[in-house]
C-alpha cells in the first residue's frame, strides 16, 4: 500500500498490480543487480528556491576572486566548509548538513530546469513525469493520518503518470486557516455531521443501483475527507500552538511559518513536504536580494535543523535545499547574474546523511564543476537511495508503457551517508 | 436472467484465468499466441533475424548468434527475456519493430520461462498477423437528415456488436435526457423554466431541445473549453487570451472545423491583430514542437517520439519527422524592441536541417525540404460524401457572398491573406497598408506559404486522418468512450474499436462542410448517446465490454467548468438572492496604504521582497473565484491605435521610446506601502460568475483545476477524471456550495416554503437534480425540514448539491 490516495483502482489497474507482483522482481532489476539500499530517511522536506539560487552567495564561496560579488565567506562548525555570510545561523548547524558543489546542470532555461530538477528526467511529449514528492509518497506507505505529500506557500511539481491521487495537498499561506478542513461559518459541527448522514444515505441509494467504480471512488474519498477533517492531527496547522518565541526563532515570515509547519507535518506523519519560495531570479541588484533572502531563510532552516536533530527526527528526515540552476559567475552591469546551469550547488542534511560533508568542487570562478561532477539525476538517485526506494523500479503508466521512477543511468552519491 | 451474463462472464474469463495463472501459463491458449504474434514474424525460415529461428522447440533451443535465446527455468539467462523486458526505447529492445509487447504479456513469458518453458511435443510456430480491422457495411444511401444519420449509427453499431458479449441498455427518459444534453451541450444543469418548457412541448421534445441548445449562447463558451483542451491555450501565454476569445468567436458564429484549423496553422502577425496566432505562439513558434502538435492534434498521430530517433512503437521514421517539421521551418516568433510585442513571421532561411544536431558536423546539415508523410485518398475517384462536401462548400461561399451571414467576416479575412484588422473598412486597410510601409511592422504581415500549403494538405477531405482525429475527440466527449484511445493516439498498433461508426461519423462530418454543430447534434440524436448506465448486478467484465461497445453508457463526471456553473444555476448564485444589507459582515483583512513616497526598485525581481500582495479575499476563498475575462474587448482590441502612433513618430522619438523602455526595465519607480489591517462591514451577499470565461488554465489547486483542469502544458494531456480527496473538501466545505444551499429570500424556493414545504422539497430536488424525489426521499426531506424548514431545506440543498447523482451526469 502506498501513500497516495488512489481512488480509481479499475479492474485493469489490479490486473497490472497482479501480473507485476506474481513476478517478484521484473527481470531488468535482477540483471541490473539491484542495490539493496537500506534507507534511513522516512520523511522528505524539499525547500524549493524557484527562480534560480546563486551558488556563488550561497554554498559556494569564491573569496578573493572578481565573481566573489559582495558577501564574505564566513567559517561553520565543520573545519574548512565555509559558506555565505548571509547564513551566520546555519553556519553553526554545518555539521548536522552537507553541500552538493558540484551539480552540473544541462538547462538554462526556468520551465525545463524546473523540470529536470524537481522530476529527474527532462521534458519530453506525451509523458509527464512525477517530481519528487509524488514518487515518494507512490513507494512509501502512509503514516498517520495527514495527507502524505504537502505543498506549502506554492505548487509542488504535477504526479504526471503516477495519477493526481499522488498530488501534493496545497497549503496557501502556512498559519492561516484552511476553509476547507472545516465546516463553513454557521454550520456548527452536529449540524454539518447531520449533513454527512443525510449526504451518505443519497449516495449509498445512488451505488446501490450503479456499481461504477467512479461512484465507489467518490465516496472512498468522501469518507477519507471526513476522517481528515475530523482528525486529532490536524492541529499541526495550528502553528500558532508553539511559543511566541519559537515562532520568532523561525522568523515570523511567511518563510519562517513553512519550516516551523514542516517540522510539524513531519511529527505527524508527513512523508513528503515542499516549501516553496521565489524571487531567486536575481538579473540585477542580486546582492540586496539575496541579502534579504539569508535574513528570511537562515533563522527558518537553521532552527528547523536543530530542533530536527533535538527530538530525534533529523536521522530520518532528509532536508533538501535546492532550486533550478545557480546564476552566473560574471556579475552583469545591472549588479546582478544571469542563468548559470553548468554548476551549482545544494544543501542536503539529516536522514541518514553524514552531515558535514562536501561533496565535490566548482573551478576557482564557480563556471564548471572541478571536481565529481554530478549530475541532475543523481541528486533524485541520491534522494530515493536515502528512503530506500528501488532505483531500478518500473511502473506501468495508464497508458501502458513501463517507466522507470529513477533514470537508469543514475547513480547515488554514496559518500554522503554515512 | 443475470444468470446469464455470469456465465458469459465466466467463459470469457477462462481464457483470463490462464493468462493470470502466475505459475504455469498454458503454452497453447496463452503462449503460443504471443509468440505468434509478435516473433516468428523475423525468426522463421524465411527471415532468420539475428540468426535465430522460433518456429519450432528445437530451432529455438539451439539460439542465436550471440546467445542462448531460451534457458528453461532461468528467464535471465535467456536472450529472449531479456530483450523483450528493455523499455521500448533502449537498444536492443525485441520486438525491435511493430507493437511492443504488453507488460502483462511480458509477465506471461517470464513465468512461462520460469516453469521450464513447456513446450507441446512437436507444436510448431506459424506467423501469425494481426486480425485484420472488422468492418460492416455502411448505408448505400446518403442520410436525408441529421437525424437519420443518427438512425445510421445506431445501426452501424449494432451490425458491429453482433458477436460480442454486451448488454444494451435502453434509452434515457426525457427528463433525463434533458439533464445530460444541457450538461454536455451548454456546460450546466437546466434550470426551473427550462425544465417546465421542456414539459410543454409534446412531439420531438428531444430535437427541439438539442436545436435549442445548440442555438444558445452558452454553447460556445461550453466547446470553447473543449477546444481549449484540445489546443492547449493558456491565458498565461503571448496571444492566450485572444485564442481564446478567437475560438469562442469561431464557434459562435460556425465557423468550419477545417477553415478554422487552417486559420491556426497559417496564421502569421500578433495575436491583437490575428488571433489564430496564439497556436503557433503556444509553442514558441518551434518548428519541432509544432511539427508534434499538429499530426498529434489535428491528425491524431503521435509523432513526436520520431523527433529523437525512429519511432519506438510506431513506424514513423525521424527523417520523415524533420520533412514534416521542415513546414514550419521557416516561422519564427520575435519581439519587437520597441513595446515588447511579441508576433510571429517568416524568415528566409530554412532552420530545419538534416541529419539531426547530435549526428552530423554542422557544415554537413542540410536545408529539408517539406514533405508531407500522410497518404491522402485517392484524389481519382470521388465518392459521394466528397461530392456532398463539395455542394455544401459551394452553397456556403454563395451565402457568404450574398452577405446575409455573420460569418461573412471570416470569408473576407480569407481572401486577404493574412489577416489584419477587417477588411472592407477602408479605415482598416489604409492602416495596413500603411503598416507595411513601416520598417518595423513590416516583416509582421509576412505570411508563410509553407504553413499555407501545410494547412491545405491537413484539412484536406481527402486526409481521413482529419476528419477522424477530431470525431474521435467529439464522440469521447460526449459518449465516454473513444474509437481510438488515447484519443490522439491513432496508430496501426492500437486497437481501433468500431472502425465502421468512425467512418460512417467521419464521412458525415466532412459532407456537412466540416460543421462542428451538425455533428454534435448528429451524435447526440443516437440512441447509443441516450443510453443508461448498467445496474451494479452486472459482472465488471461485461459492463466494460459493454461500455467500449457502445452499448451502455458509462458513468461520467461533469467538467470542473460545468460543476462550477451547475452550482451556480442550483443554488441562484448568479444574482444576489438576498436582499442588501443581509449578509453584513465585519472583516478584518491586510491592506497596503500608500506611505507618499517613492523609492527606486533596480529590477522588478526585487518585489518579490515587498509585501505579498494581500489576497482578494480574507477567508481563503480565492481558490472558488471566478473572474472572467471579456471576450469581446479582447476580439475587438486591434493595434491600429499603435500602429497610427508610430506612423506619426520620428525615428528619433522611435529610439528615444526604446531607450525609455530600456531604463524602465532594470529601474522602476515604486510608491512605498505600509501594510495596515482594516476593520470594516461588508455586505457580503454572495454572486458568482460562470467557470466558462475565466483566464485558464485557472491557478493550481483552483476548484476547476482540482476537478480536472488540465495545466495545458504538454500534449497527450487529458483531464483527470479521478476522484480525490480535495475535491470533496472542497465541496463539503467550499464557499460556493455553501451559499447555493442557504435558501435566500430572494430565490423562488423560498416563497414555495412559506406556502408549502411539501412543494419546496420537490422543488428542491427538481431544481437541483432534474427530477422529482421518490416517496422514499420525500418523506425522509420531511424529517429532516422538521421544525426549522429554512435551515432543514438549506442542508437538503447542501445533501444534494454534494452527492454524486449531482456531479456524475445521469
Amino acid at each position: 500500500m502506498n501513500a497516495c490516495k488512489d481512488y480509481n483502482i479499475t479492474r485493469r489497474r489490479m490486473l497490472q498490480t497482479f501480473s507485476a507482483s506474481m513476478l517478484g522482481m521484473p527481470i531488468s532489476r535482477l540483471l541490473a543487480g539491484s542495490e539493496a539500499s537500506q534507507g534511513k530517511a522516512e520523511h522528505v522536506i524539499l525547500f524549493w528556491n524557484s527562480g534560480g539560487m546563486s551558488h556563488l552567495d550561497t554554498w559556494d564561496p569564491k573569496p578573493g576572486r572578481k565573481t566573489q560579488g559582495e558577501f564574505n565567506p564566513i567559517k561553520t562548525t565543520v573545519p574548512g566548509m565555509e559558506i555565505s555570510e548571509i547564513f551566520p545561523q546555519l553556519a553553526k548547524q554545518m555539521h548536522n548538513a552537507s553541500l552538493i558543489r558540484s551539480i552540473a546542470g544541462t538547462n538554462g532555461d526556468h520551465g525545463r530546469a524546473q523540470y529536470e530538477l524537481q522530476t529527474g528526467f527532462n521534458q519530453s511529449p506525451n509523458i509527464l513525469h512525477p517530481g519528487f514528492g509524488s514518487l515518494v509518497v507512490h513507494e512509501r506507505e502512509p503514516l498517520g493520518h495527514l495527507p502524505a505529500f504537502i505543498s506549502i506557500s506554492g505548487q509542488a511539481a504535477r504526479a504526471g503518470h503516477l495519477g493526481q491521487q499522488c498530488e501534493a495537498y496545497y497549503v496557501g499561506r502556512p498559519g492561516e486557516k484552511d476553509p476547507y478542513l472545516a465546516f463553513p461559518e454557521g454550520i456548527s459541527h452536529a449540524r454539518g455531521m447531520q449533513r454527512l448522514q443525510i449526504l451518505e444515505k443519497m449516495n449509498a441509494r445512488l451505488s446501490g443501483n450503479l456499481g461504477a467504480s467512479a461512484m465507489q471512488a467518490s465516496e472512498t474519498a468522501l469518507k477519507d475527507a471526513v476522517a481528515l477533517m475530523e482528525s486529532p492531527a490536524l492541529k499541526a496547522f495550528e502553528i500558532d500552538e508553539e511559543s511566541p518565541q519559537t515562532i520568532a526563532r523561525y522568523g515570523d515570515t511567511e518563510f519562517g511559518r513553512g519550516a516551523l509547519l514542516a517540522r510539524r507535518l513531519v511529527e505527524q506523519g508527513v512523508r513528503f513536504v515542499q516549501v516553496n519560495r521565489g524571487g531567486f531570479d536575481n538579473h540585477g541588484n542580486i546582492f540586496d536580494a539575496m541579502r534579504n533572502h539569508g535574513a528570511t531563510m537562515d533563522p527558518g532552516i537553521a532552527s528547523l535543523l536543530s530542533d530536527l536533530k533535538a527530538n530525534g527526527m533529523l536521522s530520518k528526515t532528509l532536508v533538501v535545499v535546492l532550486s533550478e540552476f545557480g546564476r552566473t559567475p560574471r556579475i552583469n552591469d545591472g549588479g546582478g547574474r544571469d542563468h548559470w546551469a553548468r554548476v551549482f550547488s545544494a544543501l542536503v542534511a539529516g536522514g541518514g546523511t553524514k552531515g558535514g560533508t562536501i561533496i565535490g568542487a566548482s573551478d576557482p570562478d564557480g563556471m564548471e564543476p572541478a571536481e565529481r561532477p554530478v549530475a541532475v539525476p543523481d541528486l533524485h538517485a541520491t534522494l530515493a537511495h536515502a528512503l530506500g526506494i528501488d532505483l531500478q523500479k518500473e511502473v506501468i503508466t495508464p497508458q501502458g508503457r513501463p517507466m522507470r521512477l529513477i533514470r537508469k543511468e543514475a547513480t547515488p552519491i554514496h559518500e554522503l551517508f554515512a | 436472467m443475470h444468470l446469464k451474463y455470469f456465465i458469459l462472464g465466466a467463459l470469457r474469463f477462462t481464457v483470463f484465468a490462464a493468462v493470470a495463472s502466475p505459475e504455469n501459463p498454458d503454452f497453447e491458449t496463452v503462449v503460443r499466441p504471443i509468440l505468434e504474434r509478435n516473433c516468428v514474424r523475423c525468426h522463421n525460415a524465411d527471415k532468420i533475424k539475428g540468426g535465430l529461428r522460433m518456429d519450432t522447440h528445437k530451432l529455438i533451443m539451439e539460439g542465436g548468434d550471440t546467445a542462448d535465446a531460451l534457458v528453461p527455468g532461468d528467464p535471465a539467462a535467456s536472450e529472449i527475456l531479456v530483450r523483450i523486458h528493455l523499455r521500448p526505447i533502449d537498444e536492443g529492445v525485441m520486438p525491435d519493430e511493430g507493437r511492443a509487447l504488453e507488460y502483462s504479456e511480458v509477465a506471461i513469458l517470464d513465468a512461462w520461462v520460469k516453469a521450464g518453458a513447456p513446450w507441446p511435443k512437436g507444436a510448431t510456430l506459424t506467423e501469425k498477423k494481426p486480425e485484420p480491422i472488422k468492418r460492416v457495411s455502411l448505408p448505400e444511401k446518403p442520410p436525408e437528415s441529421l437525424s437519420e444519420a443518427a438512425e445510421m449509427v445506431d445501426d452501424i453499431i449494432r451490425r458491429e456488436n453482433v458477436n460480442e458479449d454486451i448488454i444494451t441498455t435502453p434509452t434515457i427518459n426525457d427528463l433525463t435526457f434533458l439533464r445530460r444534453t444541457t450538461i454536455d451541450l451548454i456546460g450546466r444543469i437546466p434550470t426551473m423554466e427550462e425544465i417546465r418548457e421542456f414539459e410543454s412541448w409534446s412531439a420531438d421534445r428531444r430535437e427541439k431541445l438539442v436545436t435549442k441548445l445548440i442555438e444558445h449562447p452558452r454553447f460556445a463558451d461550453r466547446w470553447t473549453v473543449f477546444f481549449a483542451d484540445m489546443l492547449r491555450v493558456r491565458s498565461d501565454l503571448p496571444g492566450g487570451n485572444q485564442l481564446l476569445a478567437y475560438l469562442n468567436g469561431s464557434i459562435s458564429s460556425g465557423k468550419p472545423y477545417d477553415e478554422l484549423v487552417r486559420e491556426l496553422i497559417s496564421a502569421s502577425g500578433r495575436a491583437n491583430s490575428n488571433p489564430a496566432v496564439g497556436f503557433i505562439l503556444g509553442d514558441d513558434a518551434m518548428p519541432m514542437e509544432l511539427a508534434a502538435a499538429t499530426s498529434q492534434v489535428f491528425l491524431g498521430i503521435r509523432m513526436g517520439c520520431a523527433m529523437c530517433h525512429d519511432h519506438p512503437f510506431d513506424d514513423w521514421q525521424q527523417r520523415e519527422f524533420y520533412d514534416f517539421a521542415a513546414f514550419f521551418g521557416k516561422t519564427k516568433k520575435v519581439q519587437s524592441r520597441q513595446r515588447g510585442v511579441i508576433y510571429t513571421t517568416e524568415g528566409n532561411k530554412m532552420t530545419v536541417l538534416w541529419p539531426p544536431e547530435d549526428k552530423a558536423a554542422a557544415e554537413d546539415r542540410e536545408a529539408v525540404r517539406p514533405r508531407f508523410p500522410f497518404k491522402l485518398t485517392n484524389a481519382k475517384e470521388t465518392p459521394e460524401y466528397l461530392v456532398r462536401f463539395e455542394k455544401s462548400r459551394e452553397l456556403r461561399e454563395k451565402n457568404l457572398s450574398s452577405g446575409d451571414e455573420s460569418a461573412s467576416l471570416d470569408a473576407l479575412l480569407d481572401a486577404v491573406e493574412p489577416t489584419v484588422g477587417r477588411p472592407k473598412d477602408t479605415v482598416l486597410e489604409e492602416a495596413k497598408k500603411e503598416s507595411e510601409l513601416l520598417n518595423v511592422h513590416g516583416d509582421i504581415y509576412r505570411a508563410s506559404e509553407l504553413r499555407s500549403k501545410l494547412a491545405e494538405l491537413i484539412t484536406s477531405p481527402r486526409n481521413d486522418f482529419f476528419s477522424r482525429a477530431f470525431v474521435n475527440r467529439v464522440w469521447a466527449e460526449l459518449i465516454g468512450h473513444g474509437f481510438v484511445e488515447p484519443l490522439d493516439n491513432f496508430s496501426p498498433y492500437v486497437d481501433l474499436n468500431h472502425a465502421s461508426t468512425l467512418d460512417f461519423l467521419s464521412q458525415e462530418f466532412i459532407a456537412s462542410g466540416y460543421d462542428f454543430r451538425s455533428l454534435v447534434r448528429m451524435i447526440v440524436l443516437t440512441d447509443t448517446y441516450s443510453r443508461t448506465t448498467l445496474s451494479a448486478e452486472i459482472p465488471i467484465t461485461v459492463r466494460e465490454s459493454s461500455e467500449k461497445n457502445f452499448s451502455a453508457a458509462p458513468v461520467r463526471r461533469m467538467l470542473g467548468e460545468t460543476l462550477y456553473d451547475s452550482i451556480v444555476v442550483a443554488g441562484h448564485l448568479k444574482d444576489f438572492k438576498w436582499p442588501k444589507g443581509a449578509n453584513n459582515k465585519e472583516i478584518t483583512r491586510e491592506i497596503r496604504v500608500p506611505t507618499g513616497e517613492y523609492t527606486m526598485v533596480e529590477n522588478p525581481t526585487m518585489m518579490a521582497e515587498m509585501p505579498a500582495k494581500p489576497k482578494m479575499r480574507s477567508d481563503g476563498y480565492d481558490l472558488e473565484s471566478s473572474l472572467q475575462l471579456d471576450f469581446n474587448q479582447i476580439a475587438k482590441a486591434d493595434d491600429l491605435a499603435e500602429i497610427k502612433a508610430m506612423r506619426e513618430k520620428s525615428d528619433e522619438q522611435i529610439e528615444a521610446d526604446k531607450m525609455a523602455a530600456m531604463q524602465k526595465e532594470s529601474q522602476q519607480k515604486v510608491m512605498k506601502y505600509t501594510t495596515e489591517t482594516k476593520t470594516e462591514i461588508v455586505d457580503d451577499n454572495p454572486r458568482f460568475n460562470s467557470a466558462m470565461r475565466m483566464a485558464s488554465p485557472a491557478p493550481p489547486a483552483h476548484f476547476l483545476r482540482v476537478f480536472g483542469q488540465p495545466a495545458r502544458d504538454g500534449l497527450g494531456e487529458f483531464r483527470d477524471p479521478s476522484s480525490s480527496l480535495r475535491q470533496q473538501l472542497m465541496m463539503l466545505n467550499g464557499r460556493m456550495t455553501h451559499e447555493a444551499s442557504r435558501v435566500g429570500p430572494l430565490e423562488p424556493i423560498h416563497r414555495v416554503l412559506k406556502k408549502d414545504p411539501e412543494k419546496a422539497i420537490t422543488y428542491a430536488y427538481r431544481e437541483i437534480l432534474t427530477r422529482a424525489p421518490s416517496d422514499t426521499e420525500k418523506s425522509e426531506a420531511r424529517a429532516i425540514l422538521g421544525r426549522n424548514p429554512a435551515q432543514g431545506l438549506a442542508d437538503l440543498r447542501w445533501a444534494l448539491l454534494n452527492s454524486n447523482e449531482f456531479r456524475f451526469l445521469p
